[in-house]
């Protein structure tokens, strides 16, 4: 068998087959992602992935928001309208303000809540609110001496009983309470539709404070909010966290732990079942054997039980050494078979006719043979690693403070994503790992049809 | 050398396996082992306590103490604590070789043990179903489509397999589980979701076989479409090599049919080869097997070990990885065994 050598042959030979080609592209689109994800992310960002306190604007369990494209807006995303102050009189003991937010509301479904925002500085000691509709009818209600920062959704009192007053004038009806959701209700339908049927009133919604103050007033942040039933490119899970942010900060970590899987199996491997297969007999039997007491153990629960063992201080680079502990064993036997069929070439027993020493002759006529196949492995090797870690992961071990998608998806299991149909919980992460995975295949598989030795059936 | 003694070889050569295996996994977790050793023997010494009290309610405190602290000892003894390492080491591989793994912290058997071993015995069934039979079914397919790719090889046929095989090469078995859980079992609703029989079980023996098959489905169809692709991709390139041998070449110039050529003589010499991809595949498809346990609420040791994970359990999962561990090298030494029936360098004693 004649062969080539030489780094250039070899990529090239890789860039003429397509997948091959497509398969470093996508490699190099994902090592940049994970790169500028590392760069730009303060740890900060990391750590607030596992603080609930973050995340409690966002709605829960809900799906991406170009889903209203499909669904004619049934999940309206949420809104965030911030309120413009203006100072409209102003006199030693009294500040009067106003303030407004518009706002065009285009969806066939309420949101899950309306609040509004309030932090400032200075003493007010009350403040009007007028919510007026598309129809031009309006919930109006007031509120005194409120302490910064305050906020009113849908379920404070003052907001529902301007809502009860507005709509006992509207429907002539008197009501004594009402429910999160009716508010938001009444808030959001034509009056007329308020007695029987209520449906969502599409058009301009205006919110008009009046601010009455006895001092200077300074608003540091105003919003109207609307929370949605969608949320962002891949929606949230069960905490309100954007599926979308969990994928991009689990990126760097998945690559990392299959490329130190694979780099810390594949050298030793092939190492190994290099050695052995070209001494061969009786020491190729005994290191044979010693193989197979590694390939004996089973990989998941030993690295389960290990985690007990190292507890907190499981890291990225342990876990990875963990899989690769487990690991090197496959490549050994492909090496091994590899190397018996290159040691039955004439170019070996020439060197042994020459009297070069066996361990020059290994060196430099037989390891360089193996190291296409290294490489190859070590690529294909990747999504091995990948995929396990993020398996235990799923399990529920992994290291503190590292986002992996295989908890996020663990996190979808134990909520019973799959029975309430929460398909982006699932769906998004699973696509990720195949999505990481898939490069390292097609370009280990491209070299592999390159360099791979007729496997051994001897 | 025939068979039988190729095959007394193979077992002796498995035993010493066995016992290194068992010497990393001791050394490794050796701080958990002490760990779960001294629980138990504080849980034996409360029920000791407890069952002396109640026959005999009269005996004075410290006669009772002197005894619980006797037979605390004795449970410490059996396991070398305190004595030097190299004894320690003995008395507790015999204990993990006699299958003897302590007692569960919380988890109980469905019969209500809380003895590991018994715990285990109740899962480790469900397990050897499902996995031996993903397996079998994988071998068998993988070996028929790599089998036909090599034949029609160059055709869209065998253009097809290295495509499915990079594409299974990465999936996550679970996630599979997961999607084929949603649109199946849910969405159209054709296949249970999970467990492993209808509850309550059915009664009638056949009714109960069949309760498990179609429970069966759902996860063998995930263990196979993240399996086979790999596998036969690699029985496509052992029988690709096979046929460039000279001797199916001069089969061809006799004019045999290629079919008898591929069963006959192809997949003859091939076997070999194939078996040591079985080995291989046996280990490397047992961890998504285990995780596919969990996602299809299928009561084996994958899922008891999830269990034990979410109740912290850790005598369990030692046991569970010791148990394992005994069946992978069953499994290996099983297809060792087959191999050397397929060669016929090792039946007639080369």
């Amino acid at each position: 068998m004649s062969q080539e050598f030489g780094w250039g042959y070899y990529l090239r030979e890789v860039f003429r087959s397509r997948s091959g080609a497509v398969g470093i592209v996508m490699l190099s689109i994902l090592l940049a992602a994970a790169v500028y994800v590392t760069l730009t992310t303060p740890p900060s960002v990391f750590q607030s992935w596992f603080n609930p306190a973050n995340w409690v604007n966002n709605p829960i369990n809900v799906p991406p928001t170009w889903i209203n494209y499909f669904n004619g807006g049934k999940n309206p995303p949420s809104l965030q309208v911030p309120i413009t102050f203006k100072k409209i009189y102003s006199s030693p003991t009294i500040y009067v303000y106003t303030g407004v937010a518009n706002f065009t509301y285009s969806y066939s479904s309420y949101p899950t809540d309306v609040s509004l925002y309030l932090s400032f500085s200075g003493k007010i000691s009350s403040i009007n609110v007028q919510w007026v509709k598309p129809d031009g009818s309006s919930v109006n209600f007031s509120v005194s001496q409120p302490t910064a920062p305050s906020s009113y959704d849908a379920a404070s009192v003052q907001l529902q009983q301007g809502v009860l007053q507005y709509l006992s004038k509207v429907t002539g009806r008197s009501y004594t309470s009402l429910s999160q959701a009716q508010v938001v209700q009444v808030l959001l339908s034509p009056p007329s539709t308020l007695s029987s049927n209520p449906r969502v009133e599409k058009g301009v919604y205006g919110l008009k404070l009046l601010v009455i103050a006895s001092s200077q007033v300074n608003f540091s942040r105003a919003d109207l909010f609307l929370k949605g039933s969608s949320f962002g490119t891949m929606g949230t899970d069960f905490e309100g966290r954007p599926i979308g942010l969990g994928l991009l900060l689990g990126l760097p970590n998945a690559l990392e732990i299959g490329a130190l899987t694979s780099i810390a199996s594949v050298i030793p491997g092939v190492l190994y079942g290099g050695i052995s297969g070209y001494l061969g007999g009786r020491k190729d039997g005994v290191m044979q054997w010693l193989m197979l007491v590694f390939l004996a153990l089973p990989a998941l629960p030993f690295l389960v039980v290990m985690s007990y063992v190292l507890k907190t201080s499981l890291s990225i680079e342990l876990e990875a050494l963990l899989i690769a502990f487990l690991s090197w064993p496959f490549y050994a036997i492909i090496a091994r078979s590899a190397a018996l069929s290159i040691k039955s070439q004439a170019f070996i027993e020439a060197d042994r006719v020459m009297g070069i020493p066996s361990y020059r002759s290994f060196f430099t006529h037989f390891m360089p043979r193996l190291i296409p196949l290294t490489i190859a492995y070590t690529a294909l090797g990747v999504p091995g690693g990948i995929i396990l870690g993020e398996t235990l992961a799923f399990l529920g071990i992994q290291p503190a403070n590292v986002v992996t998608w295989g908890r996020i998806l663990e996190d979808a299991y134990a909520n019973f994503a799959a029975v309430n149909g929460f398909w982006w919980w699932v769906l998004f992460p699973g696509i990720m790992i195949v999505v990481v995975s898939f490069p390292f295949v097609l370009v280990g598989f491209a070299i592999e049809r390159i360099v791979a030795p007729r496997v051994s059936v001897k | 050398m025939g068979y039988g003694r190729f095959l007394v070889k193979k077992a002796i050569s498995y035993f010493l396996v066995l016992f290194a295996t068992m010497t990393i996994l001791y050394l490794f977790t050796y701080p958990v082992i002490q760990q779960v050793i001294k629980s138990s023997a504080n849980y034996i010494g409360i029920e000791a306590k407890r069952t002396i009290l109640a026959s005999h309610p009269g005996l004075p405190p410290e006669q009772v103490n002197q005894e619980v602290q006797k037979l605390v000892q004795d449970y410490l003894n059996a396991y070398g604590v305190n004595k030097p390492f190299i004894l320690q080491y003995f008395l507790q591989m015999k204990q993990l070789i006699s299958l003897n793994f302590g007692i569960a912290y919380y988890l109980n058997s469905p019969s209500g043990s809380n003895q590991v071993n018994q715990i285990i015995a109740a899962y480790l069934p469900n397990t050897i179903l499902l996995f031996t039979t993903g397996t079998i079914l994988v071998v068998a397919l993988g070996t028929i489509i790599g089998l036909f790719a090599a034949r029609y090889a160059g055709s869209v046929w065998d253009r097809v397999v290295p495509a499915i095989a990079v594409i299974h090469s990465s999936l996550p078995s679970w996630w599979i589980g997961f999607l084929l859980i949603a649109a199946l079992a849910y969405a159209v609703r054709l296949f249970p979701p999970g467990g492993i029989t209808s509850i309550p079980p059915p009664k009638e023996p056949l009714l109960y076989a069949a309760s498990v098959i179609y429970h069966m489905i759902l996860p063998l169809l995930a263990f196979m479409i993240v399996n086979v692709g790999g596998f036969a991709y690699v029985i496509r390139s052992i029988v690709i090599s096979v046929m460039g041998e000279d001797f199916i070449t001069a089969l061809r110039a006799r004019g045999m049919p290629e079919s008898r050529i591929l069963f006959r003589h192809v997949l003859r010499t091939a076997s070999p080869a194939i078996a040591t991809q079985v080995i291989l595949a046996i280990t490397g498809s047992l961890a998504g097997s285990l995780t596919l346990e969990v996602v299809f609420l299928w009561p084996g040791v994958g899922l008891l070990t999830y269990n034990a994970i979410l109740a912290n359990d850790v005598p369990v999962i030692m046991g569970v990885t010791y148990v394992l561990t005994i069946v992978l090298l069953l499994g290996l030494f099983l297809g060792e065994a087959v191999q050397g029936l397929l060669d016929p360098r090792i039946k007639v004693g080369e």
